[in-house]
Parts: structure tokens; C-alpha cells; sequence
């Protein structure tokens, strides 16, 4: 039996940087300790197929916390990211690709040839984009309020949130409002006619969630993923050598700190008895004790599987069982024998990321399919060739394409992820890919496909939800995980959350992690 | 040389809020004058004999929400108002049937021959949703604030409502929160298992949106349809004697017994502005009406974008106004029956043929009849809420004759090629084939068949886009943000120029609320 002061569940971006937080504020011994076999989770690297390895989920990052790089200077760790002027491409048919730049004159020149008026409008748009999300930016670095039990504290930190308007004016905060619970085709059609233009954007606001574009705040989903996006729509962060890198860099961090890491060992239960926590029971029988325990799990693990619906209070245990998780993204590896060729898409530009979606209709009618338990027939699909900027990735000449596919639903109907469901899936992806790749199927030498069922398995992510439960207007801010424990504090004594199920959701961004720490340290 | 008249109110539009404005206004000594542009008041709360003999709600058909104090303060009654309730909602099934009554013991025994566990459940729901509509109510009665520059009023009202929220407690407030955010199926997956029970709750949901059951935010239009069952009686919904024209009748009739003109077959052409003060309005026939406030009762976009001239508003407050949300989804079909019909799984004539009858067997049914529309058609089967108001009200047919009202979803108003009376004629088809499935006779006793798609709803009653709730009821346009921010408070960017429509803050439905509201407002003002 080991003790120590602080144990930290789970190795995604948020359990490293809670770790590294709560060690270098109060110097406790700190473990950190990872069930599955991947450490980084989310942002782990995966070999699917002899010497061929991608990033397990994300081939880049959306946001990172903009204190995170600074606070734990990670930049000496190994952490190096790397932005492109050009960093998305849109795939079109008519080879009238749209490309996504930093600079806002060259992306609407990429839209003029879909029309001149919406070309006008992106500077706008992409202001306005970023004025919404600088609001709600503080919101992302605070412990959501108890409503229900308002102090004057909480509304003190309400008022923190205001600050911002004293920049955009009040008309700022009524944007925010509106925007919030917006479908998607309500956001764009304010701005653009384009449905190819539309259809491009609409894909960040059904990242990762089971809604299509004409539900109700996908706005919001839209807007979380532009955090900190300085205006530039779609924006993405590479990580020099891989999304790994970015775990790995975390993990120099905690080594040199002293912080223990335990990789690869299966965690029985949290001890606990009078809803208080005192330690966790491993798989192989041994116990480590500790009066302070951090679950970056999803809230189904760390509830149900790790202490126990019997241990919990009824209202509570129902509120557990209401979570919406129901992931539906998959990942497809491709492993290539030679570097794709991308009608309309110079050499030069291939390292970058392409999504596939050709019009609202068509991001609605995949998503019609998971409604009913289905998999899309005609899925969104967002892939990249991250052996280019990886060259460990692959053997030399060689390549390997990723794919992220929605919607691919959890839970299929009359149906499960058997071998045929599998392969049809692949064909189908594949068979699309090749309308867009000269010659796709030719240089294909493996491929394998991960289901949410295998994120499941895998990584232990319930239901396959990569943001540890739906990113919903009610699964928000002071109802995540659920309206009982949205501060990082649970109705169990010593224990607190810190992964993507609570505020401010999902991605690797570590805010999550950030929030808990100074919430735990304020103890 | 025109005619020249002055009041000190002119309302545009003889609707139920244009009427309930107009008796607040002439209650308290105002000279009020109604201009309707039909030959019939009451707008979308209308009766008419389409067919000789056959009376109709034509549009509007069900009465829940109409505000008690408005009754009380308009002495209502004493002018025409009389609700009879609505007893029970049937939903037939292929086979089977799901009816819930106002006698409780009966509604538990029937939906436990399906589930016992909802049975259960739905003891403990009914009164939980009573509680967070109740915790609804000082919202819908509270003017908006204006969040960019809150006035003083402002500032005390919003505290009033903080202190209302802290009052509920955790358990009211949690629903509260996942109502106004989730969709109604998931809310109800919560509580439910039977699917009938959930579609058929789930459809409130639905009513007057472009939304689907699944879709997030209908949970909130399912709350909205719930507080008709606040107050009084479990379920309040009702039927106006002589249709829902009668509501609004007797409101008319109570403005005019205070005073008030009400002129029909007058059509409004523009609101007068000097100096950026609403002093009139000029009529399609060349006459000028003038007074001291002009109050528009129409949609949004027809009381800014059609009743006033571009230059008179800001640029800003017009983006605002086309940027609101109104899309047209439903349709009505009305039909004159020459018996009863006669549903294949509960045969004969009976208690369920007194209420309302709702086809919508399961979620995806609903979801697919909106997937119809999302792609610019209208559903091949549709979801209906029908309701035989003859078996009510005898007066509203012949002898031994029936009228049937169908609201119909989704017949959307942008559907592809534009509407046609060959699409009109199809769509009706669909309907009256859809009902056959479960009440095969229905084809053999329709003498006469009244089609309304939503492009006639625009065209008749002056709805934009046939939306009968002046603007969808999503989040993004409740509250402070109905019909634009700023503007939720019944003035406009004009002075002496108020709206006082459904595409004000409460929102649809025959509430009496924004006539209400808008005429204290205006009195408080004055």
C-alpha cells in the first residue's frame, strides 16, 4: 500500500496539467495514474498497422488554454506548435476548392468564385465570430455558478464576466445571447448565400456532437470551438511531431517535478465509505491511499464504475443515468504507399486539413441517419495526411491518411458494430475519398477503423463521446456534468472532477484541468 | 381632399391582442380605434361558415392559455366567453390506442395497459411540470427589460426575477433549466418509455416551429403549451362555444362596450411618421386616420418592413427585424362531415371523440414528417392534432352533422417550386389518406374539404410565412430578444408607434398577454 497526498485519474490533457498545477502550488506528492493502454488518451498516438502510426483522435488541436504554454512554460518541455498562413482546405467537386488562411483577404478571395457578397462578408464575419467568443472566454476560465443556490461570491464572479463589454458595448452581450442557441443555418444565412460556404462552416458547430446543422445551439458548439481564435474561422494548432507531443511535453513537465506516473494499470475503484474518498483499489489488488482524489474520467467511470451507483443519493443517481453521451465519430487510418494526390491541391498544400462537406442538405441528411440508429451513408468527413508534417508516422515514401467520419452512432438500431457494418462503413468512406483522391484505392495498403465502440474499449470513453458527454445547451456551464456538480466538486468527500465532462466541455485545451486545480487549491 | 379623423389609439389589426389592447385602452378613458383589413374580426382566432351550415375555426382551434386576469379585467363572460373543456387526447394506433382523460384514475388505468412504470411516472409529472410552468408565469408577466441599456423599471425587474428563481427550489429549478434548453424528446425519455405517450406529448413541442421532437429548444414550446394546464383543472384545455371567433367577439365586445370604434374591410397601407414621431396612418382607399399612438398587432416584418418607410428606421434595428426568424410549417385542414368517423381501434362514437385527437404513434413518425420539411416538402404523413368541435358545440354544424379541424405539420412555406393548388390539392390528399389509415371511413362521409397551406394562412389572415405564432419561439427570440433587443418592450425605434403582437414577448397563442402588456405599457407611459 502506497499513500499519497493528491492521485490524479486518467492521463488526458487535463489530468497532466490539474497534476502539474496542483504539484508546483503545494509541492504534495502527487501520482498521476492512467487505466488503458494509452497514455494521452485522446491525444495519444496510435500504430494501426506495422511501422504506420497517426495521432489517435487529433490531428491538431482547436484551442489550447492561452495561460497553459505560459504557466507551465512547456515550450522547454518539447512543445513546439506550428501554424500554416494556409490551414484548411473545403473540398469541392468542381475543384473549386475553398481555402481557409490567416490572412482574411486571401480566404475571401478563395470564396469569391461562390459568390462576391459572401466574399465581402467574411472579414465581418470573422470579426463578429471573434468578438462572440472573446465573451465568452472568461466564462471558459471560471467555475460555473450554483444557480440554484446563488451566493454573493458567485455573483460577484458573474460580474467578472462583464468586463469584456466594456471593449464591444453592450450590443456584444446581445449577439453572444443570440448566437448561443442558434442552428447553424440561422448563424450563416445572416451572413452568406453560399450553401458550399455554409456547409464548410456549418461542420464546426456538429464537430464531434450527435446534432446536424439545423439543430438548436449548434452555435454554441460552433463558438467552443473558436476559442481564442483570433478571428480566423476554422483555425487549428498543429503540434511539431504529432498531437503526442503535446502529452509527451506535459509529461517531461510532471517527471522533472517529481510527479509519479503510473501508465497502463486498471483501476478497480475509488475506495470510499461514508461518501468520503480515501484512495483507489487497483485491478492487480494493490491499494494506494490518498485524501485527495482528481477523476479526469467521464463521469459514467468515475460514478458508476468507480464508486458505485448503490454509494450515491437517488437524485443523484438519476442525474448520472440522464447524461447524453451518445458518441458518433469514428476514425479511419488509411496506410498509403505513396502521398495522395488531391485534384485542385498543390503538393505543398496537402499537409494541411480537409473536410468534406458539400452542403447543408447533405450534413443534415448524415446526421437524419444517426436520429434513426443508423450510420450516414454519405458521412462529413475531416481528414489529413499527418505523415507529412510526422515523418515518423510511416516508413519513408510512405503515408498515412486519417479520417474522422460522423456520424457513426454508438448505438445503431436492430444493428451492432459487426465485421460487415465495419466494412461497409470503410467502403463507403473510401469510396468517397476516391471522388476527391486520383487513384485513392490503388495506394491503400492498410486500413483500419476505430468505432466508438472501440474509442470505448480503447480509451474507455463511455458511449465513444469524445467530449465526455454532449455538447448541449443543457449539458452547459452550470449543468456539466450535472447542475449538483458543476463546481469540480462532488457529493463525495476528496473527490474531484476535471475531465472533459465538466465545464467548459470537450477538446484538448486543458481548461478543464486549469478550472479544477484553482478550485481544488482554494480549498 | 382625404377624410381626416383623430384619436388618441389607433390599433392596426382586429386580432385577439389587437382587441385586448384596445379594451385596456378604451377602459381607461382612451378614444380607441381597430382597423381590421378582413370583413371579420379576430384575425387567427376566427369562426366562419365556409360551408353553408358548417362552421369553422379556421385557424387558431384550441384555447388554453388566454390569461385569467384578462378574462376577469375584460369581464369576458359577461360578453360571450365560454370555454368548454376539452375532456380527453386520443392517440389512435395501428391496432391500438392511447387515451388520457381529465378523470385521473382513468388516464393511470389506460396508460398502464401500455406501461405501468409510465402510469407511475406520469403522477409524479403532471404536477412537476405545474410547478415549473407556475415558476414560468412572473417571466411571461414581466415586461422585457432592455439588457443594452436597462432602465431603472429595468433593473427592479430583474431583481424581482432573481428573487423569484432563488425562491424555487433545486429540484423545480433543474427542470426549469433543462426545459428551456433540451428537446422534448430527450426530456421525456427522461421520465417515459411508452413511445405513443412520448410522441404524443412530445408533439406539444412542436406545435407552430420548424422543429422536429428532437429537435433542442422544443422542450420550451412543450413548456409553453403546458401552462394552459396551470390554472383550475388538470387539463385547461378548451373549446370557445361557437368557435375560437367567439374569444375574440367578445373581447371586441368588450372594447366596444368601453368605447372603442372598431372598423372592418379597412386596410392599412403605412403608419405615418413626422419627425420620427408616429402621428397616423394612411389607408389603401386614400382616407388618413390620425392619433396620438399608433399600435401595429402584426407580425414584425409587416408592422416595420411593410407598415413603415425604410428611412424612418435605423439600419441596425432592420437588420434585426429581417434577421428574426419566422418560418411558416403548418397548415390547416378543415372538413365537413356528414357523420361521425369511425377509428378502427376504438370504434363507434365516444369520450374519445370529444377531445383532442393526435396522430403521432411514435418519435420517428414526427421526425420523419419534419425531415419532409427540413427538404422543402411538405409530409407525407404528416402529424395532426384534430379536433371535432361539433361534438361539443351541436351549433356548429347541422343536425347530425360534424366539423373536423386538422392542424397539420409540416406543410412548410418555402416548399420547392413554391406552392401550387396542385401541391394544395396533394397535401390535403396526404391528410385526409393519412387519417384513413386509422379511421378508414373518413373518405366516404367528407361532403366538403377546406385546404389552407401556409402560403394561404399568409395570404388570409396577413401572417408572414403562415407562421402562426408571429416568429418562432426559440430561445433566441424570447424575452428580451422579442422581437429585437431593445425593442421588447412594446415601443420601437418611432415614437408614439407600439407593437403588440404575438411577436412580442409572451409569443403565440390566444394569451391575450402582448395586447395586455402593450396597453399597459402605453397607459403607464401616457
Amino acid at each position: 500500500m502506497k499513500n499519497y497526498d493528491i492521485i490524479v485519474i486518467g492521463s488526458d490533457i487535463n489530468c497532466l496539467v490539474a497534476a502539474a498545477l496542483l504539484k508546483i502550488n503545494t509541492n504534495n506528492s502527487v501520482v498521476v495514474i492512467e487505466p488503458t493502454h494509452y497514455f494521452g488518451r485522446q491525444t495519444s498516438e496510435y500504430e494501426f498497422f506495422k511501422n504506420f502510426r497517426s495521432n489517435l483522435i487529433y490531428d491538431y488541436i482547436d484551442w489550447l488554454d492561452d495561460s497553459l504554454i505560459k504557466k507551465l512554460n512547456l515550450g522547454k518541455f518539447g512543445l513546439n506548435i506550428v501554424e500554416h498562413e494556409l490551414y484548411r482546405v473545403s473540398l469541392n467537386k468542381n475543384m473549386q476548392h475553398l481555402k481557409f488562411y490567416k490572412n482574411f483577404l486571401k480566404t475571401s478571395n478563395s470564396i469569391k468564385p461562390h459568390s462576391v457578397n459572401d466574399s465581402k462578408n467574411w472579414k465581418l464575419f470573422s470579426e463578429h465570430i471573434e468578438k462572440i467568443t472573446s465573451l465568452l472566454e472568461p466564462i471558459y476560465k471560471m467555475t460555473p455558478p450554483n444557480l440554484s443556490n446563488i451566493s454573493f461570491k458567485d455573483s460577484i464572479s458573474i460580474l467578472n464576466l462583464l468586463k469584456p463589454l466594456k471593449n464591444h458595448g453592450t450590443r456584444g452581450l446581445v449577439d453572444f445571447i443570440r448566437t448561443i442557441p442558434m442552428m447553424m443555418p440561422e448563424l450563416l444565412d445572416e451572413w452568406f448565400e453560399s450553401d458550399f460556404l455554409k456547409a464548410s462552416l456549418a461542420v464546426s458547430g456538429i464537430k464531434n456532437i450527435t446534432q446536424g446543422p439545423f439543430s438548436a445551439a449548434t452555435g454554441l458548439n460552433f463558438l467552443h470551438h473558436h476559442i481564442n481564435c483570433k478571428g480566423h474561422i476554422h483555425q487549428n494548432i498543429f503540434i511539431d511531431g504529432g498531437t503526442y507531443n503535446l502529452t509527451k511535453s506535459l509529461l517531461n513537465f510532471l517527471n522533472i517535478n517529481n510527479v509519479d506516473v503510473i501508465k497502463n494499470t486498471p483501476i478497480e475503484s475509488i475506495i470510499s465509505s461514508n461518501n468520503t474518498a480515501s484512495g483507489i483499489m487497483l485491478t492487480n489488488g494493490k491499494k494506494i491511499t490518498s485524501n485527495m482524489i482528481v477523476s479526469g474520467l467521464d463521469p459514467k467511470n468515475t460514478f458508476i464504475d468507480l464508486i458505485g451507483l448503490q454509494k450515491l443519493e437517488p437524485s443523484f443517481q438519476t442525474q448520472l443515468n440522464n447524461i447524453k453521451y451518445r458518441g458518433s465519430v469514428a476514425r479511419i487510418f488509411f496506410a498509403l504507399k505513396d502521398l495522395p494526390n488531391i485534384s485542385g491541391v498543390k503538393t505543398e498544400e496537402l499537409s494541411e486539413i480537409f473536410s468534406i462537406s458539400p452542403s447543408i442538405e447533405y450534413l443534415e441528411k448524415a446526421y437524419d441517419d444517426a436520429k434513426y440508429g443508423k450510420i450516414s451513408s454519405d458521412p462529413a468527413i475531416e481528414f489529413s495526411i499527418p505523415s507529412i508534417r510526422c515523418p515518423h508516422f510511416a516508413p519513408k515514401n510512405q503515408h498515412v491518411l486519417s479520417a474522422t467520419v460522423q456520424y457513426a452512432p454508438y448505438k445503431l438500431k436492430n444493428n451492432s458494430w459487426n465485421d460487415s457494418v465495419k466494412d461497409n462503413l470503410i467502403k463507403s468512406v473510401t469510396n468517397i475519398l476516391g471522388n476527391y483522391i486520383t487513384d485513392f484505392r490503388n495506394i491503400i495498403l492498410n486500413t483500419t477503423l476505430l468505432t466508438p465502440k472501440d474509442l470505448e474499449e480503447k480509451i474507455g470513453l463511455h458511449e465513444g463521446s469524445l467530449n465526455h458527454g454532449e455538447m448541449t445547451l443543457d449539458q452547459f456551464l452550470f449543468m456539466r456534468p450535472t447542475i449538483s456538480t458543476a463546481q469540480y466538486k462532488t457529493p463525495i468527500k476528496n473527490l474531484y472532477l476535471c475531465g472533459s465532462g465538466t465545464h467548459p466541455g470537450g477538446g484538448a485545451h486543458g481548461r478543464n484541468g486549469i478550472n479544477s486545480a484553482l478550485q481544488i487549491l482554494k480549498r | 381632399m382625404s377624410k381626416i379623423n383623430k384619436y388618441d389609439a389607433i390599433i392596426i389589426g382586429g386580432g385577439h391582442n389587437g382587441l385586448t389592447a384596445a379594451a385596456y385602452l378604451s377602459k381607461a378613458g382612451k378614444k380607441v380605434l381597430v382597423l381590421e383589413k378582413r370583413y371579420i374580426l379576430g384575425g387567427a382566432a376566427v369562426t366562419e361558415e365556409i360551408f353553408p351550415g358548417f362552421k369553422f375555426s379556421v385557424c387558431s382551434y384550441v384555447v388554453s392559455l388566454l390569461k385569467s386576469n384578462i378574462i376577469r379585467e375584460l369581464q369576458l363572460p359577461k360578453f360571450g366567453l365560454e370555454l368548454l373543456p376539452l375532456e380527453s387526447t386520443f392517440t389512435p394506433l395501428d391496432g391500438d390506442y392511447l387515451l388520457r382523460t381529465s378523470d385521473c384514475d382513468e388516464t393511470y388505468r389506460q396508460i398502464s395497459r401500455h406501461s405501468p412504470k409510465d402510469a407511475e411516472a406520469y403522477m409524479r409529472f403532471a404536477p412537476l411540470m405545474g410547478q415549473v410552468g407556475m415558476s414560468v408565469r412572473p417571466i411571461l408577466e414581466t415586461i422585457a427589460p432592455n439588457p443594452q441599456k436597462p432602465s431603472f423599471y429595468d433593473l427592479l425587474s430583474i431583481k424581482k426575477l432573481f428573487k423569484h428563481f432563488n425562491s424555487l427550489d433545486s429540484k423545480q429549478f433543474e427542470y426549469l433549466c433543462k426545459l428551456m434548453t433540451m428537446s422534448s424528446a430527450d426530456f421525456l425519455d427522461e421520465w417515459f418509455e411508452y413511445e405513443p405517450l412520448k410522441a404524443t406529448m412530445a408533439a406539444s413541442g412542436i406545435i407552430g416551429t420548424f422543429m422536429g421532437p428532437k429537435s433542442p429548444g422544443s422542450a420550451y414550446v412543450m413548456l409553453h403549451h403546458y401552462m394552459g394546464e396551470i390554472d383550475g383543472a388538470f387539463r385547461a384545455w378548451g373549446f370557445q362555444r361557437g368557435g375560437t371567433g367567439e374569444v375574440s367577439m367578445a373581447i371586441a365586445r368588450a372594447a366596444e362596450y368601453y368605447g372603442a370604434t372598431i372598423k372592418t374591410e379597412i386596410t392599412v397601407k403605412q403608419v405615418i411618421v413626422k419627425n420620427k414621431k408616429a402621428v397616423g396612418v394612411y389607408l389603401e382607399n386614400g382616407d388618413e386616420y390620425q392619433a396620438d399612438t399608433i399600435i401595429s398587432s402584426l407580425d414584425p416584418k409587416l408592422t416595420f418592413l411593410k407598415l413603415i418607410n425604410r428611412k424612418d428606421l435605423p439600419d441596425d434595428f432592420v437588420k434585426d427585424i429581417k434577421n428574426f426568424c419566422i418560418r411558416g410549417s403548418s397548415g390547416k385542414v378543415n372538413l365537413a362531415l356528414d357523420s361521425l368517423p369511425n377509428f378502427t381501434s376504438l370504434p363507434g362514437d365516444g369520450p374519445h371523440l370529444s377531445g383532442a385527437i393526435s396522430i403521432s404513434p411514435n418519435y420517428n413518425y414526427l421526425e420523419k414528417a419534419f425531415d419532409d420539411a427540413k427538404y422543402g416538402n411538405f409530409s407525407q404523413k404528416p402529424y395532426m392534432d384534430i379536433i371535432l368541435p361539433s361534438v361539443l358545440d351541436p351549433d356548429m354544424a347541422p343536425p347530425g352533422k360534424h366539423v373536423m379541424s386538422c392542424f397539420v405539420q409540416y406543410a412548410p412555406y418555402n416548399i420547392k417550386g413554391g406552392w401550387d393548388e396542385h401541391k394544395k390539392l396533394a397535401f390535403g390528399d396526404a391528410v385526409i389518406d393519412t387519417i384513413s389509415e386509422y379511421a378508414p371511413n373518413i373518405k366516404d362521409i367528407i361532403l366538403d374539404r377546406q385546404i389552407l397551406t401556409p402560403k394561404d394562412l399568409e395570404e388570409t389572415f396577413s401572417l408572414t410565412q403562415g407562421n402562426i405564432f408571429h416568429g418562432e419561439l426559440t430561445l433566441q427570440q424570447l424575452f428580451s430578444l422579442r422581437p429585437a433587443a431593445k425593442w421588447a418592450d412594446y415601443k420601437t425605434p418611432i415614437k408614439n408607434y407600439f407593437q403588440c403582437g404575438s411577436g412580442t414577448h409572451p409569443g403565440g397563442g390566444i394569451t391575450g398577454s402582448p395586447g395586455e402588456m402593450a396597453a399597459k405599457k402605453i397607459l403607464g407611459k401616457q
